[in-house]
């Protein structure tokens, strides 16, 4: 069943096509704000199909194992996350604090991305891997403090004061009512939905991947296949972002008929409209209407507003 | 699946006098929209399926050219923009012009005019997708 769930249903397969949907859904969107007729939904399918066909370029100056291992690793452990994520009331790998995996588990893509341009013997890719350090450091912090003010605002029920289990986060809600309705932990929405897109990497936060600038950074001597995996990993990314969000704010989705097979599928089917909801409210809106904006105002603007919020949510919920 | 619908442009400039590169950003506005074809300008050769080639191959510019064609992953194809690449145009028996370009790379394709209308160009690269197409059943190798 573990390979199932892994390959199939919340991991691999499943994952990448509402990646695939995501992406597709935004670039049309986009090109609709901007009065486009923009590209077809299935996009973002054609260009995958495209790139596996193509060839693989390896550079004569890369370190050829780190190169080619980066992406594939990026894309493994991206595809294990949604597994953790509960859908309705199925853990599909159950553990007692989930958060900090997943907290854990999000970083690794990016960690690979900077091993992957810093070994690929290109100056614009090792401009590109400093740069996605930068973004990490400024990100994790509001990101980790606005996780950690819900678990301890759904934890007071349970022993120790704090609990980092998903399901007990959605068991609290679903008796006391969503946590996005408490005044307290407004501010840590507004900081979760800034940071979405510096987690993926995408304008006005995306000084890693400028495409204008740096020709997209780490990425600049991939192609082919390798290059598909981590344009994947980003959408993939994007889901998991927005369905934790999902299931830390808004309670997860609570559908029930009784049936095991179709509850599933409802609720997924809840879960991929309002992570498309979410992707206009955080993403697609910051990505039509600003510029990118510099490395050290993107420091400099999380340490200041998404912490601030997200620190003012912690101690609201900790000490008031 | 239809694979036709995803190619990826890269812009190499050799020494053009600027007039075909406005002309294939306009294509990119809302008025003529090529990414409804899937089109998409992108940063790095080694992400590129199609290469558009504008300006006159002038001697600075030669090497640079030729290291970057070679950058592109097969299948691809070459167009070349504007009548510098084919002719050289205006700069024929400059010192510092050694063009045309199908003295140096196998061009696939050759959008006239100085500078091309963005309807010809859009023709020009619709027939360069066929062309790409074809290299990828692998019908012919250039």
């Amino acid at each position: 069943m573990i390979f199932f769930y892994t390959l199939i249903f919340p991991g691999v397969l499943f994952s990448l096509v509402v990646a695939l949907l995501l992406d597709g859904i935004n670039r049309k969107v986009v090109a609709r704000m901007q009065r486009r007729r923009g590209p077809s939904l299935l996009q973002p399918f054609y260009d995958c199909m495209k790139l596996i066909k193509k060839d693989n370029l390896i550079n004569k100056d890369a370190r050829k194992s780190v190169f080619l291992s980066a992406p594939v690793i990026a894309l493994i452990f991206a595809c294990i996350i949604p597994c953790f994520i509960p859908i309705f009331k199925h853990n599909f790998i159950r553990t007692s604090s989930d958060i900090i995996v997943i907290i854990y588990l999000l970083a690794i893509p990016s960690v690979a991305m900077i091993l992957g341009g810093a070994s690929s013997g290109s100056p614009i890719a090792s401009i590109g891997s400093s740069r996605e350090v930068v973004a990490m450091v400024a990100y994790e912090l509001p990101l980790v403090l606005a996780v950690l003010s819900v678990t301890k605002a759904a934890g007071e029920q349970f022993p120790g004061g704090v609990t980092f289990s998903l399901a007990n986060i959605q068991m609290y809600q679903s008796m006391y009512g969503p946590l996005i309705g408490e005044w307290v932990l407004i501010p840590a929405v507004i900081a979760y939905l800034i940071i979405i897109p510096a987690k993926i990497g995408i304008s006005p936060f995306d000084i890693a991947e400028a495409e204008t600038e740096i020709c997209e950074g780490p990425l600049v001597e991939y192609s082919g296949i390798y290059l598909m995996s981590f344009k994947l990993i980003q959408w993939i990314k994007l889901f998991i972002m927005t369905s934790l969000f999902i299931v830390l704010f808004l309670g997860g989705s609570g559908v029930s008929t009784g049936i095991v097979g179709v509850d599933l599928l409802l609720n997924t089917l809840i879960i991929i409209i309002v992570s498309i909801i979410l992707m206009f409210i955080s993403v697609t809106f910051g990505k039509v209407n600003m510029g990118r904006v510099k490395s050290n105002q993107l420091f400099k603007f999380f340490w200041t507003v998404p912490t601030i919020l997200s620190l003012i949510s912690f101690i609201f919920v900790s000490f008031v | 699946m239809r694979l036709k619908k995803s190619p990826w442009i890269y812009h190499v400039n050799t020494g053009s006098c600027n007039g075909c590169d406005i002309e294939l950003l306009a294509l990119l506005g809302p008025h003529f929209d090529v990414e409804r074809l899937g089109v998409k300008l992108v940063g790095s050769p080694r992400h590129a399926d199609i290469i558009i080639v504008t300006g006159p191959v002038t001697t600075q510019a030669k090497d640079r050219m030729l290291r970057v064609i070679a950058q592109v992953p097969e299948p691809r194809v070459i167009i070349s923009l504007g009548s510098c690449p084919i002719s050289c145009n205006v700069f024929k028996g400059s010192y510092s012009v050694e063009g045309p370009l199908d003295k140096w790379v196998n061009v696939d394709l050759q959008v006239g005019g100085c500078p091309p209308k963005p309807e010809a160009i859009l023709t020009g690269i619709i027939k360069a997708v066929e062309i790409l197409e074809r290299k990828r059943e692998e019908e012919y190798y250039v």
